[in-house]
Parts: structure tokens; C-alpha cells; sequence
């Protein structure tokens, strides 16, 4: 319920939302993606959907429908547009557009505003000359450094949209319509987040058998080269020599990752049988375990080399802790250096940041607390609800200054 | 038989004496009463005395004679009837007083407390009811009539009553507690503990109004009143001649897309970028960090120190303050002139790396109105407590330098609609970008308290 956020955002923040809700009165949002479970723009949504009903605004949810085909090279567009390197064909982009033609002429569009997600249904938007309607697309993809040809093939469809948002500044492109700044958000009831009982937390440490009598430093992320695990350990084992912790690295493998395997291999070997690193494989559903590591941490580390938006940030500072963490994709944004957190660039670095927190317990405390602030007023999903309202009423009003 | 002369002088003699003592008791009692209501101005006392005058006299009689019967030689046979006779005389006129008194009492409040008229109506003829069957209980009781299965009947009659208004009961005597205790007058400003606030705008017969800071009127049983704690802060203070109306502000952050990777790109895209950029970017860290202590900084000071490395252009850009600029024009023509006197002795200096460069935003305010309004200080000070921080934000610090309006809308309203000149000059003196946002608020509330007491 919208109402259980009160104790944690302020019964004003509520007020503010209901009161932006009541501005959308008569109007019908229709959000469409490719997906109703899996994926974080599913998981958005079955949050983001109910919680705007709950405002009384009329936000309804659709889907595209597509081939295992389709799927596949949609797949292939979201890792080129990451900037990986990925083989488009021609008729890579064929499939594409005979899916999306058939889409087009099947789904029906009866929102006021149409809510597009990611790239799979873009193409839906050719149907404006037709219908009109506002149209917003919503990309949740890091298209900063993205394969030119994928980019172009989309580009003609965007610029018809009456406005983009991205996740991050450095995502945005030079573009002939609006775009706008909304970052994801993390649900403070959810499993991931909420508070849990000490029992529980001491029960995870029990069963992955890490000890609690010393410090323990923690990245949350997928067996991925990306989120350089190797490097963690690298920069554990620097601090080792001269303070006794334990260094937790949990994730999980995706099954549309062939290499994740292949990095888990890698870094159980590299962590060897020292009995201070646990690679803890968890299983998919495991939020709460996932939440009891977090916060029997006494650091978490996040020492990506390419992130989208890295919500396991803003997942780990709103639990108060000391965070050192890499300045790439969205990190920046949850992590402002000696502010909210520690940010750094190398192995070294990593090192440098985790000895400093460890030995000035109270200037890591200052850091955790900063940043479960600043994740309150900026990364909960409360402060998302309002960046959508707000960004559906923008379209009628093209001004800086808007009064409703 | 003959009859002794003292059987008929000692009755008569009691009689006598004890009228003339009972006139005196009467007297005395008379003026304590009418002392005590002049004291706790209890104007229905003062109606009440004038409706005992006459059958307090007739109590008199009735008691005195009582008396002289007791010690006549009367027979038995007249003497019980006869003494049955008096008390009963005197039940019927204490129950006649009762029902006079009551039923003015009923209409007295009922009006003072806008009890409806159908509902003065029905209290005043369930009193009515009540003293005629406890008169009735009392004329058997005297008689010697058993009264046992009437008794049992209004027993559970009353159970009956009250189980009925067991609701309203408590409300009505809790109107009448507070009527009396004067605890909380029409006009008083109160705060319940369960966070209701406002002035009193009326005391009925079972609820208590209140005007809310939104204006809405909130209606609080009596009995609620009366179990809760409540902070009564007394009277109004001056009207403002116009209410103020707390807006509040929420943004968007829209992407222009524009990006600098050195100083010359920086100074050339700030040069024609519009206001809503300039504003976004010297008061982005104030908006998503105001929980701290803000750094007196903007992010081209932060970036150029970050991504560029340059620390003393940075601290040149970081020094300046935007508290002392009236208008976003003005502050850009610094900023900007800052950057390009420093580039006319030196190099461009060094790139931003990638991914790093200095990405141009602006913000799309949003300015809604907010349900509170203000017509004294002490509203004004209460809604100030309530109010979103985006709503304090958007009148100390958009609508001063985006708005253009030059002084913060407290110091305006302070001024020109209450006349508290010294106050809203305080205010205005404040710097709000070396607080929180939160430390800003208390620091209003403490000026204003101040000035209230």
C-alpha cells in the first residue's frame, strides 16, 4: 500500500504524490514492454503499476508478443546497445521489424499517454500519424557507447517519440525531442530491503559458515567480468596483510550469460582455499539472504568496470553501509566521493578506501548515514512514482516552470 | 377530655422555631450560592436561583409543620396521614423545582451548545420522565405502597437508556466539563496529541470544532477532548490581511544533451544556455544532498576540480555565492566571467575523461498548491512545521531567485500582509544556503516562536 511508505518518506511526500495523481485524473497511462516476469523493467513495473493505481491513476500494463526468434535478437540489440560486441544481420533486423509490423497492427493502443520500455517495442510508435496520443520512451539500457548500427537502425523510431528517459546523463544522446533524467529506485518493503530481525541475519552467516567475530567486506553482483571479481580480490587481499576481515562475494549466475559459469570457475580458483574469501553461489529468489549479507556487512563494495544504473549501491548505503564502489554507468550518481560513500578507480584505490573505512569506524558510520539519506530522498521508489507523474504531466506543459 | 394548653403551644412553638431557623438557613445558603456563582461566572446558576425562591419557601412550610406534627399528642391515626401527607407535599414540590431547574438547564445549554431542537426536546422530557418516576418511587415508598417491581422497571430502563447513549453520554458531560472548566474557549488555537490542530471555532453539545491549517473543519468529540492532552496556545494573534497559501515545488530533471569535456566548452555552452540549466546546476547538490550541511558549491565548481583537476579555478567557482545574486542572469555573468578570466591567461588545461565530462541538465519545476494556509503567525508557524520540505524549498529559494521575486515569499507575506516587518527582514537577512533544509526550517520556527512570545 502507498500509505506503508509513510513511515519511511514522510506524510507529506505522500500528500505531494496523491496530489500530482489527482492532475492525471481522466487520463489512461498504457505501458507497454516485451515481459510481465523477469527482468528488472518487469520488476519496476509490477511495482510501479499497482502503487500509481493506488493513486487513482489509471495505469494499465501490455505486452508485445514475439518468437523465441525475436526474443533472441532483441537479446543481441540490448547487449550491442550495452556496447558489446554482437553480430547484427540483416535479417537480424528483418526479424525485427516483421515482429514489431505484426505487433503494430495487432495491440491494441488506447492510452492517453503511451509508456514504451526499452528498445524491443519501439517500433510501436510508428502508429502516432495514426492515433496521435503522447508517447514517452523509457530506456533502461546504458546507450552511451552503443553499436552505431544498432543506434541508427533504432534512431528514426525514438526521434518520433514526444520524449526519452534515460537513467543516468551519460546515457543520453543528442536528440531532436525531450529527454529526461529519471534514475531506478529501489522498494524499501521488498524482501532485498526491508529490516530484517538479527536471528535472521546471524542464520544467513550460519548457514554460508562466515564467521561474525571479525569484519566483513561484501560485493553483491553477478558472476560477470563486468563486476571484475578478480580485482575485489585483489584489493581484499591487500587490506589482509594488515587487518584480519573476511571478504563475501555472492551472486548469481544468469542463464543468458554463457560466461557466468565460467567466471564463477575462475574466481573460486583465484580464491583458492583461502578460508578468509566465501564465493557463496545464491540461488535465484534469495532477496532475503541476499539482504541479511548486506547488512552483516561492514563495507560493501561495488568495484564494477561498466555498470546500467548498479542499484545494488543504492541497495547497500539505504542499509547504512560504508560503501567504496567504481565511478562508472550510475554509480556516480548514488555515490557522492567522501559524501555518501568512497569512490575509486583501480585495485589500489579499492585498497586505499577499504583500509581507511575499516580503521575510521565512526568516519564509516558518517558515510553509511549520508547515504541511507540520500537514497531516501533519491532512490526509493516513492521518489520514481513522482518523477513519472511528473514526467506524464510534463507532456502537456512544454515550460521550465509548470503550474498546476 | 380536656387538652393540656402546652399540646397545642409546643407544636406550634416547634413550628415557629423551626420556620424562623429554617429562613435563616435558607438565607444563608441563598447568598453562599449566589456568591459562589458570581465567583465562577456560572450564568446558569443565576437563573437557577430565582426558580428556587418560591418552593423554597414552600420547603419551609412543609418541614416546620412536619416537625410540630412530630411533637404533637395527635393520634396515631391522624398523625400518620397526616405526616404522609406533608412529605408528600414536599416530594411533589422538590420534584416540581427539579423539573423547573433541569428542563432550564437543558435549554440553557442545549442553546449555548446548539444542541439541536429535537434533541433539547428529548433530554428534556427524559428528565422530565426520570423525576416524576424517582417522585413517584418516593410518594409509594412514603405511603407504604411496595415498590420492589417498579423499582426493577426503571432499573432497567435506565440500563436501557444508557446503553442507547452510551456514545453520547460521555460527549454531553464532557460539553458541560469544559463549559465550565473554561479549559478551551471559542478562538483558543489547540493541538491534540493525536495531531489535530487548529483554532476552536465552536463548542456544542457533544463535539468540538476546529479549523485546520487546511482549512478543513475537524470535528473532535468532547470526551475526546477531555482524555487527550492537549497544547492550548490561547488566543489569535493579528490577522493577515491576506492569508498565506503554502505552495510546493517538485522538479524534473530534463537532459539537454549538451556536454563539455574542457573549460572553453564549459564557458561557451553556459553562455547560452538558458536559466533552468544555470539554476539546475547551482542548486542540484542544495536539492539532492540538503540532509547535509550543503557545500557552498556548484557543480561546475565540483566538476572542474573533480574531472579537471583544476582546484583553484575550482575554489574560485566554488566561492561564489548565490545568496548574493538577485537574479539567475546575474549569476551566470559571474560564473561565465570567472571562467573566461582565468582562460585569458591560460590554457584550455587539461580533457575530462571519458565519461566524465560535464553533462548540461536543467530543471522543470513543477509549483502546485499545497492545502495549508496561514491567516497569523501562530498558523503560519504550525503549518510551517507540517510543511514538505520541496514546499519550503520552493519559498525561500525558487521563488526568490527563479521566480525572480527578489525576497523570499516569507518575507513578502511577513511584511506587506502582517506588518511584521522586523520579523520578515530577519528572515530575509537568514543565508538558507548554509543550512539544511530541515536546519532551515527550525531556524524559521525559532525566529517566529521568538517573535510570538
Amino acid at each position: 500500500m502507498i500509505s506503508d511508505y509513510e513511515p519511511i518518506v514522510g506524510r507529506s511526500t505522500i500528500e505531494e504524490l496523491r496530489l500530482l495523481a489527482t492532475k492525471l485524473s481522466g487520463k489512461v497511462i498504457q505501458n507497454i514492454n516485451s515481459t510481465f516476469t523477469g527482468g528488472g523493467v518487469a520488476e519496476i513495473l509490477s511495482r510501479m503499476v499497482p502503487l500509481l493505481e493506488q493513486l487513482s491513476v489509471d495505469a494499465r500494463w501490455n505486452i508485445i508478443k514475439g518468437s523465441a526468434e525475436f526474443f533472441q535478437v532483441t537479446k543481441k540489440f540490448h547487449n550491442a546497445l550495452h556496447g558489446r560486441k554482437e553480430k547484427i544481420t540483416d535479417r537480424d533486423f528483418s526479424i525485427f521489424t516483421e515482429t514489431s509490423q505484426r505487433n503494430m497492427e495487432e495491440m491494441e493502443l488506447y492510452g492517453d499517454i503511451i509508456f514504451v520500455h526499452d528498445p524491443q517495442p519501439v517500433i510501436l510508435v510508428s502508429r502516432k500519424k495514426d492515433i496521435g496520443k503522447k508517447w514517452i520512451w523509457r530506456c533502461h539500457i546504458d546507450v552511451s557507447h552503443p553499436n552505431e548500427a544498432v543506434w541508427q537502425f533504432l534512431k528514426p523510431f525514438v526521434v518520433q517519440y514526444d520524449a526519452a528517459v534515460f537513467s543516468a546523463p551519460a546515457f543520453s544522446r543528442q536528440l531532436p525531442i525531450r529527454q529526461f533524467l529519471i534514475s531506478p529506485s529501489i522498494d524499501p518493503l521488498s524482501d532485498k530491503n526491508k529490516e530484517l530481525p538479527q536471528q535472521t541475519i546471524d542464520s544467513v552467516l550460519a548457514k554460508y559458515g562466515i564467521p561474525k567475530d571479525k569484519p566483513i567486506i561484501t560485493q553483491v553482483s553477478r558472476f560477470d567480468y563486468l563486476k571484475d571479481p578478480i580485482g575485489v580480490i585483489e584489493a581484499f587481499e591487500l587490506v589482509r596483510k594488515s587487518i584480519d576481515c573476511s571478504l563475501v562475494f555472492a551472486g548469481g549466475t544468469a542463464s543468458d550469460d554463457p560466461e557466468s559459469d565460467k567466471v564463477l570457475a575462475e574466481v573460486k580458483e583465484r580464491a583458492g582455499i583461502n578460508p578468509d574469501i566465501h564465493v557463496l553461489l545464491i540461488p535465484p529468489g534469495s532477496d532475503i539472504e541476499i539482504n541479511a549479507l548486506q547488512r552483516a556487512s561492514t563495507i560493501i563494495v561495488q568495484k564494477s568496470l561498466g555498470e546500467g544504473f548498479g542499484l545494488t549501491v543504492s541497495e547497500a548505503l539505504w542499509k547504512a553501509k560504508p560503501v567504496v564502489a567504481s565511478a562508472v554507468g550510475g554509480i556516480p550518481l548514488q555515490v557522492k566521493n567522501k559524501i555518501t560513500g568512497l569512490l575509486s578507480y583501480g585495485i589500489g584505490g579499492t585498497a586505499f578506501a577499504l583500509r581507511q573505512l575499516l580503521t575510521n569506524p565512526q568516519y564509516a558510520k558518517w558515510l553509511g548515514e549520508n547515504g541511507r539519506e540520500h537514497v531516501r530522498y533519491n532512490f526509493l521508489i516513492t521518489r520514481h512514482l513522482r518523477d513519472y507523474l511528473l514526467l506524464f504531466l510534463t507532456l502537456e506543459h512544454p515550460q521550465d516552470i509548470i503550474y498546476l | 377530655m380536656g387538652v393540656s394548653w402546652t399540646a397545642v403551644v409546643i407544636p406550634i412553638a416547634v413550628f415557629l422555631v423551626a420556620l424562623v431557623a429554617m429562613f435563616w438557613l435558607r438565607r444563608r445558603i441563598y447568598d453562599r450560592l449566589m456568591r459562589w456563582f458570581e465567583r465562577n461566572r456560572w450564568e446558569a446558576g443565576k437563573m437557577l436561583l430565582p426558580t428556587l425562591r418560591t418552593p423554597s419557601i414552600l420547603w419551609n412550610l412543609f418541614i416546620s409543620a412536619y416537625l410540630g406534627l412530630v411533637v404533637s399528642i395527635l393520634p396515631a391515626a391522624w398523625k400518620s396521614p397526616t405526616g404522609k401527607g406533608l412529605w408528600t407535599l414536599f416530594l411533589v414540590s422538590v420534584a416540581v423545582s427539579a423539573v423547573n431547574i433541569l428542563s432550564g438547564l437543558t435549554v440553557f445549554y442545549g442553546q449555548k451548545f446548539r444542541m439541536p431542537w429535537h434533541a433539547m426536546l428529548v433530554t428534556r422530557n427524559v428528565v422530565r420522565v426520570i423525576i416524576i418516576i424517582v417522585t413517584l418511587l418516593g410518594v409509594m415508598e412514603v405511603w407504604g405502597v411496595p415498590t420492589t417491581h417498579l423499582f426493577v422497571f426503571v432499573i432497567v430502563v435506565i440500563l436501557a437508556a444508557a446503553l442507547a447513549f452510551r456514545d453520547t453520554a460521555p460527549n454531553l458531560f464532557a460539553g458541560f466539563q469544559l463549559s465550565a472548566t473554561q479549559q478551551i474557549k471559542v478562538g483558543d488555537y489547540i493541538k491534540l496529541e493525536t495531531g489535530e490542530e487548529g483554532y476552536v471555532t465552536e463548542i456544542r453539545w457533544n463535539s468540538t470544532h476546529i479549523k485546520a491549517l487546511d482549512e478543513s473543519i475537524i470535528i473532535v468529540p468532547n470526551s475526546r477532548l477531555l482524555q487527550r492532552t492537549i497544547i492550548n496556545y490561547g488566543h489569535p494573534l493579528k490577522q493577515a490581511k491576506e492569508p498565506f497559501r503554502f505552495s510546493s515545488r517538485t522538479h524534473l530533471t530534463e537532459l539537454t544533451g549538451l556536454k563539455a569535456k574542457n573549460l572553453r566548452e564549459l564557458v561557451d555552452i553556459l553562455k547560452m544556455a538558458p536559466d533552468a540549466v544555470v539554476y539546475y546546476h547551482t542548486h542540484r547538490f542544495l536539492e539532492q544532498h540538503h540532509y547535509l550541511t550543503p557545500e557552498p558549491s556548484n557543480d561546475f565548481a565540483i566538476w572542474v576540480s573533480d574531472a579537471l583537476g583544476n582546484e583553484v579555478l575550482g575554489e574560485r567557482l566554488a566561492s561564489v555565492d548565490t545568496f548574493e545574486f538577485p537574479s539567475l542572469g546575474v549569476l551566470r555573468e559571474r560564473l561565465v566571467s570567472i571562467i573566461e578570466e582565468y582562460l585569458a591567461t591560460r590554457s584550455n588545461g587539461r580533457e575530462a575523461m571519458e565519461e566524465r565530462e560535464f553533462h548540461f541538465m536543467k530543471s522543470v519545476s513543477a509549483i502546485f498548491p499545497t492545502p495549508y494556509a496561514a491567516h497569523d503567525l501562530r498558523e503560519f508557524v504550525e503549518a510551517l512545521r507540517k510543511i514538505s520540505l520541496g514546499s519550503l524549498y520552493f519559498h525561500i529559494f525558487e521563488s526568490r531567485l527563479r521566480l525572480g521575486r527578489g525576497l523570499n515569499d516569507f518575507t513578502i507575506w511577513l511584511k506587506d500582509s502582517l506588518g511584521e516587518t522586523e520579523l520578515g527582514e530577519e528572515i530575509a537577512r537568514l543565508d538558507p544556503y548554509t543550512y539544511t533544509l530541515e536546519g532551515l526550517r527550525s531556524a524559521l520556527i525559532q525566529l517566529i516562536e521568538k517573535r510570538i512570545k
